[in-house]
C-alpha cells in the first residue's frame, strides 16, 4: 500500500503550484484525509460530547456550589477531557491501522500491565478497585483502555487467518484461533473481575462474542459460548455467588417495586422519576427538579442520561439515542467498507462495545436493565472513558481513511 | 474481505438498531405515557409541606361569652431540619435548652425522635419539617431567654400557640365536646378523595386536631378554618432551597349558640343541689335538665350530671381518665342524660293523652270522668298513684291532681276498639292507635334532630312494631323460657324473668292491654322518651302546636364579625290538635302550679304567679329495683310561653319533691326571681353578640341586660334552699338583690304584670 500523501499526489488532476499549494491540495483535495474523514460520525460524536458537557454541568453545578466549590469545575474538566480525547483520536487516526498489527501484542501487554498496576496501587471508588490516582487530580481507569486493547488484539488474531498474510491461504478462524482468543480475553477479564468491575467484564464478553460471531468462528463455539454465558449467569444468581449488594443491583430491575427499600431500587426509582418528569420537551436545562434537587445518584457519570431525560425531555433524550444510532451505523458502514478483515473486526468490536454499553447504561436508568457502573459513551463524565471512546473513534476513522471503498457508497 | 462478514455485520446492524428502538420505546412510555404520574412523584419529592394550624373559632353563648376559646400557650419547639444539620446534631443547643427549661437533654431527644413501629411515645409522629413541640406553657422568661439569643439556640424556637380552653370547666361539657388528633382513617379517606380528583386545600394534616364530640364535631367544618401550608423546596438531603408556595392559615369561624351560660350554670347547680341532698349522695346518680326556647327551638340549656371537664382531652386523654369517664360506677360522665338517655316519662306524658281524648275521643272541656281508685284491666288492677279517689272530675282537674285511672280508661277503651289482643290477626279494621299517633306527632319515638351527635331516639311502640320486635326477639325469649336466667343471683327475680320469657315466647306478639293503658300515663314497655323529646313536645303545646327541631347553634360568625350563617328555626311538624284544646291543656298545666291540689302547687307556693305564671306537670316514673324517676316538664310564662324547662332526676322520688324545685330554680335564674336574671328582660337576646374585626367579642353591655327580676319581697319568701342555690358568681357585676331602677315606678308589680314586650324592650324591672 502507498502512503496517504503519495495517493493524494498521484490522483491529483491539477499539478500543484508551489509548496503552499501542495499543502492546500493535500488538506482539501478529493483524496485529502480531511475530506475522507467520516464527518457524520465525527459530528455525531462531537454532538454527544458537547451535550454531555452541558448535562454534566447541570448535574454538578448545584452540588459543587453546595460544598463551596467552583460550580463549573466538572464542566471545565469534562471539556479538557474532551480536548485530550480529540488529540488521542487524531493520534489513533494518523498511524496506519495496519501497522497496529505489529504493535498489537504490545498494546495488549500494556493494557494488562495497567490492570495489574491498578490492583497494586489502585484506589477503590464505589466498591470497585478500578482507579489509579495521578497527580493534579487526575485518575486513570485502565479497564477502559483494556477494551480498546482487547479489540485490537482479537481483531489481529481473527483477521490474520482471514487476510491470509505471509503467503498463507485465507481461511476461516479455526478452533485453535478461538482458543487463543478466549485465552487472550480471559487474562484481562480475570484481572477486571478482581477489581471487581462486572460491568466492564460484561462489555468484554459481549465484544468477544460479537467479534467471534462476525469474524466467522465455528458456529459451535459461538452458540456454545452464548449458552455457557447464560448458564453461568443463572448459576451465579442461583447459588448466590455474588455479594448481596451486587445481586441486588442485578435483580432489582426485575422487581423494583417489591424492594422499594433498598438503595439500588431507590436509585432506579429516582432515575425513572427524573426521566419521566421531563415529558416531551423537558423541564429546561438547569431546571430539572430531580436533577437540581440531587435526587439521582452518580448523575454526572452513570446516570447522566437522567439529566437529559428530565431537562431536555423526550426530544433531547431521543436525540441522544439518535446520535448514538448514527455513531453505530457509521461505524458498521466503515467496518463493511474496510479493505481487510482486521479493519472490519475493529469496527465490529467498537460497535459491540458502544452498543452494549449504551444499552445497559440507558436501560438501567429506564429501569429495564440491572444497575452496573457503566458510563454512557461520550456523554458521561470521566477521563479514561472519554479517552478510550475517542481512541476507538480514532481507530474507526483510521480504517475509514485507508479503505478504498467509500462507506457512503454502501 | 468476504461477503460472509458483510452479511454478519448487517445482522449486527439490525441488532444494534433494535436495542436503540427498545430504549426509545421505553423512553416514550416513561416520558409521554407515564409523565403525569411521575410528575406528581417528582413534585412530592421536591416540596415538603410545613403546616401552620389555623386558629379554631370560639364557641360563644347567646350573649357572647366564650364557652370554648383558645388560650395562648408559650411553646418551645425544635426544628429538626436545622438541628440535624449541625455538626453535633444539635446537642449543644439541647444542652442550652435543658438549662433553660429544666428538662433533661435525654428527654428532649426522646421527644424529637421520629415515631416508628419500634419507637414508642414520647416521639414525634409529624412531618420532619414541622417544628416539634418539646415544652408547653413555659414561663415568659424562659421563652425570652430563647428568643433573645437565637445564636445559642439554633433550630429552637419559642412562640405562642393556640390551645383549646374551657373557661367554665365542666359547664355544658356534653354539648361543647372536645378535640382529638385526626384519625388515620380520616387521613386515608382524604388521601383517597384526593386520588379521585378532589381538589382544594387539605382539611386535615398529620397531627391536626378535629372535633370528635359535641358541637366541636358537628360544626368542625365551620370552626376549623383552613390550615396554612408552606411548601418548602428541598433537595435530596432535605436542605431547604426555597419556598414553592405559601398559603397563610384562614382562621375558623365562631359559633354563636342559643345556649346561655348563666341559665346552663343555674341548671347544673340546681341539679347538683338535688343530687347532693338525696340520701346516699350524688354517687353514680344522674340528673338532667333541658331549657328550650318555645318560639324557635333554641336550646338555652342542656344539662346532664355527672359531667366532666373537657380539658382532660386537651393534649390527649389518658387511658385511666377515659375509663373513669365511661365507668357506670361513676354514672358514665361522658353520656348526656338529657338527649342520650331515655326512660318512662310518667305523668308528664298525660298531656299527650289529654290531647288524644279531646281531639279524637270526644272528651269535652267541662265533661266529668270518674277518677276511681282502681281500674281492672284483664287480670291486672291499676291504681291511682296513691290509691286515692277524686270522684268525677274534668280533664283539667285530672291533669292538675294527676289522676291516672281516667287516662288508663281512655287508653284501655281505645285498645278494645282497636281489636284488643288480636294484633294483626284476622279481617279487622285498621287499628286507630290514637295514642301512638299523637305521641309520634309530638316527636316521641324518633330523634328530635338536635345538632349534637349520638342522640337517643327513644321508642313509641304500636301494634305493628310490637309484632316486629317480637319476631326479632322470639328466639331469645323462648331460649330464656327453656334455660332460665342462671346469671341472675336473686332466685325470685330469676324465676319471674323466666316466667315473663315463657309468656313472651308464646304470645309476645299480642298487644298487651296493660301496657297499652300504661302508655297513656307515660309508663310501660311501649314507651321510652328522652328529656329533650319531652321538652320538644311541651314546646309544641306551649307555642300553639308547632313541633320544632331543637338547635344549639344560632349563627356562624366570621372572625371579622360578619355573619356567615344564621340558623333559622326548623319546623318538624304541626300538632293535629285544635288550638282551643292546646289552650285548655296550657290552662290545666298552669293549674298544676297554681291551683289548690295541684301537684306542684306546693313547690310554686312562693312563686310570683301573677307576674310569671308557670305551667308544668309533675311525673313520677316507677323503675324496678330503684327509687322513682322524678320528672317536671313545664313552660312559662303561661300568657306568652317562651321557655320550656324539663328536669329529670332518676333514682330519687316524686316529681314534685325533686324535679319541680330544680325547675323552679332554673326559672328563678331565667327571670331573676330572688337573684339576678340570666335572661335580660326575661327574654333571650334578639341580636347576635358583636364580634370585632380583631376577633374580640363584646359581651352584650350590661346596661342592655337590665335585670327583669322579681324581688323576694313581692311574694312569699323564697325558700332558703332556692336562695342558697343562687350562684355567687352572677354574670358581670350585677347586684345580687335588685333595687328599683330609675324610671321604674315603685310598687309597680301590677303595672309590670307581664314580661312580654318584645326583644330589646325596656326591662320589666320590679322592686319592692
Amino acid at each position: 500500500m502507498d502512503d496517504l500523501g503519495s495517493a493524494a499526489l498521484r490522483s491529483s488532476p491539477v499539478a500543484p503550484r508551489g509548496r503552499i499549494g501542495q499543502l492546500r491540495e493535500r488538506a482539501s483535495g478529493r483524496h485529502s484525509p480531511l475530506r475522507r474523514l467520516d464527518w457524520v460520525l465525527t459530528g455525531a460524536v462531537l454532538a454527544l460530547a458537547v451535550l454531555g458537557a452541558l448535562l454534566v454541568w447541570s448535574a454538578t453545578r448545584t452540588r459543587l456550589a453546595d460544598v463551596g466549590g467552583d460550580p463549573n469545575s466538572f464542566l471545565k474538566r469534562h471539556l479538557l477531557n474532551l480536548v485530550i480525547g480529540l488529540v488521542l483520536a487524531t493520534a489513533a487516526m494518523l498511524l496506519d491501522y495496519r501497522l497496529l498489527r505489529a504493535y498489537a501484542p504490545f498494546v495488549y501487554l500494556g493494557s494488562l500491565l495497567g490492570l495489574v498496576a491498578v490492583l497494586v496501587v489502585g484506589t477503590t471508588i464505589n466498591g470497585a478497585h478500578s482507579w489509579i490516582v495521578l497527580p493534579a487530580g487526575f485518575q486513570l481507569q485502565p479497564s477502559e483502555f483494556a477494551k480498546v486493547a482487547l479489540i485490537v488484539g482479537v481483531a489481529m488474531i481473527l483477521g490474520e487467518k482471514r487476510d491470509g498474510r505471509n503467503g498463507v491461504r485465507a481461511a476461516r478462524p479455526g478452533d485453535l484461533d478461538v482458543v487463543v482468543v478466549l485465552a487472550l480475553a480471559l487474562v484481562p477479564i480475570v484481572l477486571i473481575m478482581l477489581q471487581p468491575d462486572f460491568g466492564t467484564v460484561m462489555v468484554l464478553v459481549f465484544v468477544i462474542l460479537g467479534m467471534l460471531a462476525v469474524g466467522g468462528a465455528p458456529r459451535r463455539w459461538v452458540l456454545g459460548l452464548l449458552l455457557g454465558g447464560v448458564l453461568l449467569g443463572t448459576a451465579i444468581l442461583q447459588f448466590h455467588l455474588l455479594k448481596p449488594y451486587q445481586e441486588a443491583r442485578l435483580t432489582s430491575f426485575v422487581s423494583s417495586d417489591a424492594s422499594t427499600n433498598s438503595t439500588t431500587s431507590y436509585n432506579v426509582d429516582q432515575a425513572k422519576t427524573a426521566i419521566a418528569n421531563g415529558g416531551l420537551a423537558g423541564r429546561g436545562l438547569l431546571h430539572g427538579q430531580q436533577t437540581q434537587g440531587q435526587f439521582v445518584p452518580e448523575q454526572q457519570t452513570d446516570f447522566v442520561f437522567t439529566v437529559a431525560g428530565e431537562e431536555l425531555g423526550f426530544l433531547g433524550a431521543g436525540g441522544i439515542l439518535l446520535a448514538l444510532g448514527i455513531v453505530l451505523w457509521r461505524a458498521l458502514s466503515i467496518a463493511t467498507a474496510s479493505d481487510d478483515t482486521f479493519g472490519a473486526l475493529i469496527g465490529t468490536g467498537v460497535v459491540c462495545w458502544f452498543a452494549f454499553q449504551a444499552f445497559v447504561n440507558i436501560g438501567m436508568t429506564l429501569g429495564i436493565m440491572p444497575v452496573t457502573g457503566l458510563p454512557l459513551p461520550f456523554v458521561s463524565y470521566g477521563g479514561s472513558s472519554m479517552f478510550a471512546n475517542m481512541l476507538a473513534v480514532g481507530l474507526l476513522q483510521n480504517v475509514r481513511l485507508r479503505s478504498r471503498t467509500d462507506p457512503y457508497a454502501l | 474481505m468476504n461477503d460472509g462478514i458483510r452479511a454478519r455485520i448487517i445482522m449486527l446492524r439490525v441488532l444494534a438498531l433494535s436495542l436503540l428502538v427498545t430504549l426509545g420505546a421505553r423512553l416514550w412510555v416513561l416520558q409521554i405515557l407515564d409523565n403525569d404520574r411521575y410528575r406528581r412523584v417528582a413534585e412530592t419529592n421536591r416540596v415538603r409541606e410545613v403546616v401552620t394550624s389555623s386558629p379554631r373559632g370560639m364557641i360563644l353563648d347567646d350573649q357572647g361569652e366564650a364557652l370554648v376559646r383558645n388560650r395562648s400557650s408559650l411553646v418551645i419547639s425544635v426544628n429538626r431540619s436545622t438541628t440535624d444539620r449541625q455538626a453535633d446534631r444539635g446537642r449543644a443547643a439541647f444542652a442550652q435548652l435543658s438549662s433553660v427549661i429544666g428538662m433533661p437533654v435525654d428527654e428532649i431527644e426522646k421527644k424529637i425522635r421520629f415515631c416508628s413501629a419500634t419507637v414508642a411515645q414520647p416521639c414525634w409522629n409529624g412531618s420532619p419539617y414541622q417544628p416539634v413541640p418539646v415544652a408547653q406553657d413555659v414561663a415568659p422568661a424562659q421563652a425570652l431567654a430563647i428568643i433573645e439569643h437565637p445564636e445559642r439556640f439554633p433550630g429552637i424556637t419559642a412562640d405562642l400557640q393556640a390551645v383549646r380552653e374551657y373557661p367554665f370547666g365542666s359547664l355544658a361539657a356534653h354539648e361543647l365536646g372536645y378535640l382529638a388528633p385526626v384519625s388515620q382513617e380520616e387521613l386515608d379517606r382524604q388521601a383517597a378523595a384526593r386520588k379521585d380528583g378532589e381538589s382544594g386545600p387539605d382539611k386535615f394534616h398529620l397531627n391536626s386536631l378535629v372535633g370528635v364530640a359535641g358541637l366541636e364535631s358537628v360544626y368542625d367544618e365551620q370552626l376549623r378554618g383552613v390550615d396554612g401550608v408552606e411548601g418548602l423546596e428541598v433537595d435530596r438531603f432535605g436542605r431547604v432551597s426555597g419556598t414553592a408556595s405559601d398559603t397563610p392559615p384562614v382562621p375558623g369561624n365562631h359559633l354563636v349558640l342559643h345556649l346561655d351560660r348563666g341559665v346552663q350554670a343555674a341548671a347544673e347547680q340546681a341539679l347538683q343541689g338535688v343530687l347532693d341532698k338525696l340520701p346516699g349522695g350524688p354517687h353514680a346518680r344522674t340528673a338532667s335538665a333541658v331549657v328550650l326556647d318555645a318560639k324557635n327551638g333554641g336550646v338555652i340549656a342542656l344539662a346532664s350530671l355527672p359531667s366532666y371537664d373537657p380539658s382532660v382531652f386537651t393534649g390527649g386523654i389518658s387511658q385511666e381518665d377515659y375509663k373513669a369517664l365511661s365507668d357506670p360506677a361513676n354514672g358514665i360522665p361522658l353520656l348526656s342524660r338529657a338527649y342520650q338517655g331515655t326512660g318512662a316519662a310518667a305523668s308528664t306524658f298525660k298531656v299527650v293523652s289529654t290531647a288524644v281524648a279531646m281531639t279524637w275521643l270526644g272528651a269535652k272541656p267541662k265533661q266529668n270522668f270518674d277518677c276511681a281508685p282502681t281500674l281492672q284491666i284483664g287480670g291486672q288492677t291499676f291504681h291511682n298513684f296513691d290509691g286515692s279517689s277524686a270522684g268525677p272530675i274534668t280533664l283539667h282537674q285530672a291533669l292538675v291532681i294527676s289522676c291516672d285511672v281516667i287516662f288508663d280508661k281512655f287508653a284501655y277503651d281505645e285498645w278494645l276498639r282497636d281489636g284488643g289482643l288480636r294484633n294483626g290477626r284476622g279481617p279487622y279494621a285498621e287499628p286507630a292507635e290514637h295514642f301512638v299517633k299523637m305521641a309520634e306527632a309530638m316527636g316521641f319515638g324518633s330523634r328530635t334532630g338536635i345538632d349534637l351527635p349520638g342522640e337517643a331516639p327513644g321508642a313509641v311502640v304500636g301494634r305493628e312494631k310490637a309484632r316486629a320486635i317480637w319476631e326479632e326477639l322470639k328466639e331469645s325469649y323462648c331460649r330464656r323460657a327453656a334455660n332460665g336466667y342462671p346469671e341472675e343471683k336473686d332466685p325470685v327475680k330469676a324465676k319471674r324473668y323466666q316466667q315473663y320469657a315463657s309468656e313472651a315466647c308464646v304470645d309476645g306478639y299480642l298487644y298487651n292491654a296493660g301496657a297499652a293503658a300504661q302508655f297513656s300515663i307515660g309508663q310501660g314497655q311501649y314507651l321510652s322518651v328522652s328529656p329533650l323529646q319531652l321538652a320538644v313536645a311541651y314546646a309544641s303545646i306551649a307555642n300553639g302546636g308547632t313541633v320544632l327541631q331543637p338547635q344549639l347553634a344560632k349563627a356562624v360568625v366570621a372572625p371579622d364579625g360578619t355573619v356567615v350563617k344564621r340558623f333559622e328555626p326548623v319546623v318538624k311538624g304541626k300538632l293535629p290538635v285544635p288550638g282551643d284544646v292546646l289552650g285548655y291543656i296550657r290552662e290545666a298545666l298552669h293549674g298544676v302550679t297554681s291551683e289548690p291540689g295541684g301537684t306542684a302547687s306546693g313547690v310554686f307556693a312562693d312563686w310570683p304567679k301573677d307576674i310569671i305564671p308557670i305551667a308544668g306537670k309533675t311525673g313520677t316514673a316507677e323503675v324496678e329495683g330503684r327509687e322513682d324517676t322524678s320528672w317536671f316538664a313545664s313552660f312559662g310564662p303561661v300568657s306568652d310561653p317562651r321557655y320550656v324547662v324539663v328536669v329529670t332526676i332518676p333514682d330519687s322520688g316524686t316529681g314534685a319533691t325533686y324535679a319541680a324545685p330544680a325547675a323552679k330554680q332554673i326559672y328563678q335564674a331565667i327571670f331573676g326571681v330572688g337573684r339576678p336574671a340570666e335572661m335580660p328582660g326575661g327574654l333571650p337576646p334578639g341580636d347576635l353578640p358583636q364580634v370585632g374585626s380583631d376577633g374580640q367579642i363584646d359581651v352584650l353591655p350590661s346596661a342592655a341586660l337590665g335585670p327583669a327580676a322579681v324581688g323576694p319581697a313581692q311574694s312569699a319568701p323564697t325558700s332558703p334552699d332556692a336562695a342558697g342555690a343562687a350562684p355567687p358568681d352572677g354574670r358581670l357585676a350585677r347586684p345580687a338583690v335588685l333595687t328599683a331602677r330609675p324610671g321604674v315606678p315603685a310598687g309597680g308589680a301590677s303595672a309590670a304584670g307581664t314580661l312580654s314586650g318584645g326583644p330589646r324592650a325596656p326591662p320589666a324591672g320590679l322592686a319592692g
